[in-house]
């Protein structure tokens, strides 16, 4: 039986901030925008649905003049992270 | 990007790419903190050595205050205009262990309005140990170099007496600091043109 793929993480835009804020401590929009080359408002969505499902956590605060909005991975969003990589190494040793 | 989904083999490669593409690597920049540092503990020192030099009034001592208030406004200048993105483990790592060691040297200096401490020894030990670990996680040679210098030279105010101790703190806070800190921002800046 396939481990059933998390329909969250199982999207391109969601699943590369996921692998960014895996990778990072905390992560700042205007970087996931530079890494990700998608537009702001989707980025927007995709963060509010993450954030739903307690996979991150987003802090909107004031740098300057500027606002600013930083990401960090929750460790909900961790362990669905790391479930996710094993539904898919466990598709990849049924094919191979 | 797009909200499309994707097959198990681009999902994976997807998750390395951005994995790989936010372990930036340490930017350009970094020795500032060092500089900002490092040239007002110099400067302060300078100052101090020749109120106390000249006058041999205790309460001078109070000018050493202006290393936390030049330097954090400083800092603060700097900063302000150029947000920082992410945040890596590195960089939490560094901001904690001088948490840790400048609250360290805030109660050393503090104890040392009280009690009889060599308390330039134990400032430059413990700063020594903060740029050595600085050096260490970056991965940065000469700021590994000047830390160990740094904590080398704690031998310093014992050997020297009187006020030229004050000069000498300034001098092995310079060689610590300010030289690994133009070292950093000049090779770290190539890099990344």
């Amino acid at each position: 039986m396939f481990k059933e793929l998390n329909p969250l993480l199982h999207s391109e835009l969601r699943l590369a901030i996921m692998s960014i804020l895996i990778s990072v401590e905390e992560a700042d929009f205007l970087f996931i925008k530079e890494k990700t080359g998608a537009t702001g408002g989707n980025i927007s969505v995709q963060l509010e649905k993450l954030s739903a499902a307690g996979y991150l956590k987003i802090e909107k605060g004031f740098l300057g003049k500027r606002t600013r909005t930083a990401c960090r991975i929750t460790s909900e969003g961790t362990d669905a992270f790391a479930e996710y990589v094993e539904a898919i190494k466990s598709y990849l040793e049924k094919k191979a | 990007m797009e909200d499309k989904i994707l097959n198990e083999k681009e999902s994976l490669e997807l998750i390395s790419k951005m994995i790989q593409n936010s372990q930036q690597k340490i930017k350009a920049g970094n020795g500032v903190t060092f500089l900002i540092f490092g040239y007002t503990t110099l400067l302060v020192s300078v100052v101090v050595y020749y109120l106390l030099k000249t006058t041999h009034n205790q309460l001078y001592n109070l000018v050493w205050l202006g290393i936390p208030v030049i330097g954090f406004t400083l800092l603060y200048l700097f900063r302000k205009d150029k947000p920082k993105y992410n945040k890596t483990y590195i960089d939490r790592v560094i901001s904690n262990v001088w948490l840790v060691v400048g609250s360290g040297v805030f109660f050393v200096s503090f104890a040392a309005g009280f009690v009889r401490i060599p308390v330039l020894a134990v400032l430059i030990l413990l700063l020594g140990i903060a740029t050595t670990i600085t050096g260490l996680v970056i991965k940065f040679k000469p700021v590994v170099i000047g830390g160990v210098l740094g904590m080398l030279s704690f031998i310093l105010p014992f050997i020297l007496l009187g006020y030229e101790q004050v000069l000498a703190y300034g001098i092995c806070v310079f060689i610590m600091m300010v030289i690994p800190g133009h070292i950093l921002n000049y090779k770290r800046g190539k890099k990344n043109v």
